[in-house]
Order: structure tokens, then C-alpha cells, then sequence
């Protein structure tokens, strides 16, 4: 086990790495050692380990000899979300099976890849350090990838932001390095007010949680179609699963990070609720879906596989509507076969039965404490209004009989997403019971009558001047002081 | 007083990114910042002792923790590749936008 996930962990950089040095052949060996062949082959090995950590019996740990904390730890909460992470990168790579995108992509996709594997077990705060950093280069260059100037700038803001939440994240680091002497997880328990709000406020704005996460909307939003995907549906967990880690080791952080996550929860359904651009609702329900795993960190796991799976889904059936103003699409009726993808990304994540977005929901709002279960009643309903926009567009079928044979790889990621949300449901069967679903489906029909009555009919801006550079630079400094208040008054 | 300097250093890196206007001192300014950490961590590796950890048969005294400086070098490898990135990038923009003032950039690629 301890050899197979050193393998697991280290295969993805040899293979980007080695990538550029294999020789460009005849087409024979070609097809053997294409790009896109081996970046599947990365995603299914991934698959494969975390398919070994369901069945495996106890956690394993994995220490560095005279490591000073510096470890490894895979249990059933990494691999859900190495699962979330090998099905989404596979079908973005399905998606671009057929497009023209360079080497350079594929390579950027399988360091990416690798970086979050690394992120989902590690246990300790340097290692943690380096894979996110790793993740915000790789992430950068994908979204600068089409080379025009927005994309550069979007990309470059990105960095800028997450480069700096990073600097603040390493203050915090030597901090707890300076109480223990060890950079494992678990020093953060005795550790200083400061160390522990600094370390904070580098995973919230690396995670896009609350006010740290504003950044997200515009970056998301402007990304191509299959970076969107990657970034909503796997990147940001990156900065949410070692929250969720500190939740689960340390008690005393635990009522923070359920803070965090329901304020996220409900700032990201108002902001979304506003929005008539597709791919912006999308990234403001994510800054509102990723505040749902951290609130309740006990069923984060499958709450983030199951909006993973969704919110790729939705992006790449997104990116090919002919408008990205719901105005526009609610004028001309869209192609029905884009739409059922649509609508079933839609109702997953409102948490439609039979679908792994309720069997989550109702997971996590089982775990949850009173306290919180009100709040998020209230975001969910938010959630499904905002849903209803896309399971109320217009459509009608069209003859076009090539449009299965024109894109293949479309279909097949769709096909992968969608029937992994199927099976992901029977994960959690006892969600089945009558009181749940006739929940689920209260919240959803209150959802569709208030966006019939009201949200179609208003129209509001909110502003936008928060997501402003220095707004967002600023706002780090004002969370900084307001996580080293909460801290401060807990552990006196 | 050392460890004053040094928190005054990563402020002063912090107010550069808030209040410059232009887009590479804002990354020069990023610079700064990150100076200030690697100068912490330094420290921080100097409490014990400020003799370089070589193993030998000497009598034992009283040496810099390595950890921190070990850490310290990959976080300013990686810092220095960031940055890299990031003048590459503003090279770029600099052909449409010479004043590479934020507000203006941000003002023209607003979706």
C-alpha cells in the first residue's frame, strides 16, 4: 500500500515532466504516447487508488523519517475527493479530446492533476504549502492559455491573489513551526491566535470561501469552458479540504470553519441570485456550494463529489449554448439535447432525488447542528431559484443528425459526469426516507414558485466593486483582523 | 526589535500591494512582502543559535535549526518562479495598456 501510493502520488509529475522529452514519432507510437492518452491513463490510476482507499480497512499514514510533522494521510475523506479529482479531469480531457489544444495544455492539466492529489493527502502544513502552490501556477497558465490579453489579466489576478493569501499562509506556518516544532496538522491545536487566523485566511482566500472567495466569480467566469469546469469542479476543494482536515483534528477550530462555510453558503446564493450571465451564476452558486462542504465537515466528502460532478457537468453544456445571457436564451429556444444535461446538472445540485446532489444535501443536513440546519434550509431554497433559471429555459428538439458524430468527446464527459452522479447516489441510500424527499421537493417547488413570481420579473444589480483588485486585497486584511479577533476570544 | 523589523517589513510589503497603482510596483511590492517571510523564517531558525548546522566531531554548540532554513529554500524557489510568471505576463499586457495602472486594466477587461 505504502509503495503503491508513493507511485500514485509521484506518477503524474514524471509523466508531465517526461512528456516534452518522448519523441514526436510516426503515428503509430504516436498513438500510443499521445498526450491526451496518457493524461486519461493518469486520471483512471487515480481512480484505481481511490477505489483502494474505499475498501481499505483502517487509514493510512505515511511519516517522513525524522519528519517534523511532515506526513501523509489517505482516508475516506481524500478519497472522495480523489475521486471527485480523476472524474472531472477525465472528462475535461474527453471534452478536449477532439479540439485543437496544444501539448503544453495536456502537460499543465496532469501537473495540475497531480498537485491536487497532493493536496487531498497530505497532513501537514509545508507539504500542503508547496502542492498549492503548485496549483496556483498550473491554474494560472491554463487560464491564460488562449492568450488574450482579458484571459492574461483574469489569470494574472488569480495568481496575484493567491500568491499573497499564500505569503500570509507561511507566516502562519513558521508560527506553529515555532510552538511545536513540527509542521503537522495537529500542531495548530496549541498553537498562537495569529498562526491560526493567518493560516485561515490564506485557505479561505485560496478556497474562494466568503468574502475571501470574491475573486472567484470573475475568474471562473471568464476561463474557457473546460478550465471553468476544472477550477469549479476540483480546484477550489483544494483550498477547502485542508479546513475541513483542521475541523475534524482540531475541536476548537470546528465551530470557525462551520461559520465560514454557512456565511459563504448564503453570500453565494444572494450574489448568484442576481446574475444573468450563465457562467457567472455558476461560479457565485460555487462560492455558495463550497461554503455547504465546509459547513458540515463531518459529510464534506460526498457533498463535494457530488457538486464536483454537477457544477463540470453544467459548465461544459454552458460554454456551448449559442448566449451567455439568460435574457437572450429565454428569447430563443435552445437545442433540447444540451438542455436534459442541463437540466439534470440543475436538479442535481438543487437536490432533485435520484440524483447524488439530494442523497449529499440530505447527508449533510442530517450532521448538521440546529443552529446551521436553519440557515441552510433557507440557502438550499436560494439554491434551487437560482437552478431554476436553467431548468426553465425554452427548448425544442432539432434535426441536426450529425450533432452526436460533430463533438464525441462532449458527450462521452457528459455521459461520464452524469452517470457518476447516478451511481454516486446509491452511496447513501438511507437519504431515501419519505420526510427527505418530500423536503427535497417542497424546497425545489418553493424554488421554482419564487423564481416564477419574483426573480423573473425583478431585475437587480448587486455591485460589483467588491471584486475590484485592491477591494479584494483589501478584504484580506479585514478577514485577517477578524479571524484574529474570533481565534483571540476563543482561546482566551 | 529584529522581529519588529521584520513584521514591519511584510506590512510595508502588504500597504505596497493595497496602495501602488501601477501593476509591477504592486509586484515588486509583492516582492517585499515575501522578503519579510523569508527573513522570519529565518529567524525564527536562528533562535537556538546562529552557527551553521554542519555535522562534525566538534564539540556540540549551539547551531541554527535547519528545518525552517530547508523549508524557507523551496518557498523561495517557488516564490521566485511566481514572480517570473508574473512579469511575463505584465510584459504582455504592457503592449496594449503602456501605463499598466490596475484601475485602467481593469476597467478595460470588465466582462
Amino acid at each position: 500500500m505504502t509503495l503503491w501510493t508513493v507511485l500514485w502520488i509521484a506518477l503524474p509529475f514524471l509523466v508531465a515532466f517526461s512528456l516534452y522529452l518522448l519523441p514526436q514519432g510516426d503515428r503509430r507510437s504516436r498513438s500510443v504516447i499521445d498526450c491526451r492518452v496518457l493524461a486519461l491513463g493518469v486520471t483512471l490510476l487515480s481512480l484505481a487508488f481511490a477505489t483502494t482507499l474505499f475498501v481499505q480497512p483502517a487509514p493510512l499514514s505515511l511519516s517522513l523519517l525524522d519528519s517534523f510533522g511532515v506526513s501523509l494521510l489517505a482516508d475516506n475523506l481524500s478519497a472522495f475527493f480523489i475521486l471527485t479529482n480523476a472524474l472531472v479531469m477525465a472528462a475535461v480531457i474527453l471534452y478536449c479530446w477532439g479540439t485543437d489544444k496544444a501539448k503544453f495544455f495536456y502537460t499543465q492539466v496532469i501537473i495540475l492533476h497531480g498537485s491536487i492529489n497532493a493536496v487531498f493527502i497530505c497532513a501537514d502544513l509545508i507539504s500542503l504549502y508547496v502542492a498549492l502552490e503548485v496549483i496556483g501556477i498550473a491554474a494560472f497558465l491554463l487560464i491564460a492559455y488562449p492568450s488574450t490579453n482579458r484571459s492574461l489579466w483574469v489569470a494574472l489576478r488569480y495568481l496575484f491573489i493567491s500568491n499573497t493569501a499564500m505569503l500570509f499562509y507561511l507566516i502562519g506556518a513558521v508560527l506553529v513551526y515555532q510552538t511545536h516544532q513540527s509542521f503537522a496538522f495537529t500542531g495548530l491545536r496549541g498553537a498562537s491566535a495569529e498562526a491560526q487566523a493567518l493560516i485561515f485566511l490564506g485557505l479561505l482566500a485560496k478556497g474562494g470561501i466568503f468574502v475571501s472567495g470574491l475573486w472567484l466569480p470573475q475568474t471562473h467566469s471568464e476561463a474557457e469552458s473546460p478550465v471553468s469546469a476544472l477550477l469549479s469542479g476540483v480546484v477550489v476543494k483544494a483550498g477547502v479540504f485542508p479546513l475541513v482536515r483542521f475541523a475534524l483534528m482540531v475541536e476548537t477550530l470546528d465551530p470557525a470553519v462551520r461559520l465560514f462555510g454557512v456565511a459563504a453558503a448564503v453570500l453565494g446564493v444572494l450574489y448568484a441570485l442576481v446574475e444573468t450571465d450563465t457562467k457567472r451564476v455558476l461560479a457565485c452558486s460555487t462560492l455558495s456550494q463550497v461554503g455547504w462542504v465546509l459547513a458540515i465537515p463531518e459529510a464534506a466528502g460526498f457533498y463535494a463529489l457530488a457538486h464536483g460532478l454537477g457544477k463540470a457537468a453544467l459548465f461544459l453544456v454552458v460554454g456551448k449554448l449559442p448566449s451567455r445571457n439568460l435574457a437572450v436564451l429565454r428569447q430563443q429556444p435552445i437545442d433540447t439535447a444540451y438542455w436534459v444535461p442541463l437540466a439534470l446538472g440543475s436538479l442535481s445540485i438543487s437536490g432533485f432525488p435520484f440524483l447524488a446532489g439530494f442523497s449529499a444535501k440530505m447527508l449533510t443536513l442530517k450532521q448538521g447542528l440546529p443552529w446551521q440546519v436553519a440557515v441552510l434550509n433557507g440557502a438550499a431554497v436560494g439554491t434551487a431559484i437560482l437552478y431554476a433559471k436553467f431548468v426553465f429555459l425554452p427548448h425544442r428538439p432539432t434535426p441536426k443528425a450529425d450533432r452526436w458524430a460533430a463533438q464525441p468527446g462532449l458527450w462521452l464527459a457528459l455521459l461520464l459526469l452524469l452517470g457518476a452522479l447516478l451511481m454516486a447516489n446509491l452511496g447513501y441510500l438511507d437519504a431515501y426516507a419519505p420526510g427527505n424527499v418530500v423536503k427535497a421537493l417542497t424546497i425545489i417547488a418553493l424554488g421554482c414558485l419564487i423564481h416564477g413570481l419574483v426573480i423573473q420579473r425583478v431585475s437587480l444589480a448587486l455591485p460589483r466593486s467588491m471584486e475590484r483588485f485592491d477591494h479584494l486585497v483589501g478584504g484580506m486584511s479585514l478577514v485577517l483582523v477578524t479571524l484574529f479577533w474570533i481565534t483571540w476570544s476563543w482561546v482566551v | 526589535m529584529l522581529y519588529a523589523c521584520v513584521y514591519a517589513t511584510i506590512l510595508l510589503g502588504f500597504f505596497g500591494i493595497l496602495l501602488k497603482e501601477n501593476l509591477v510596483m504592486k509586484i515588486i511590492a509583492m516582492d517585499v512582502m515575501s522578503t519579510g517571510v523569508i527573513a522570519l523564517f529565518v529567524l525564527v531558525a536562528a533562535r537556538g543559535g546562529t552557527y551553521t548546522p554542519i555535522l562534525s566531531g566538534a564539540p556540540s554548540i549551539a547551531y541554527a535549526d535547519p528545518v525552517p532554513q530547508a523549508v524557507i529554500l523551496t518557498a523561495i524557489v517557488i516564490g521566485f518562479s511566481i514572480q517570473a510568471l508574473m512579469l511575463v505576463a505584465v510584459m504582455k499586457l504592457a503592449r496594449d495598456n503602456p501605463t499598466l495602472e490596475t484601475r485602467a486594466i481593469e476597467e478595460e477587461y470588465r466582462p
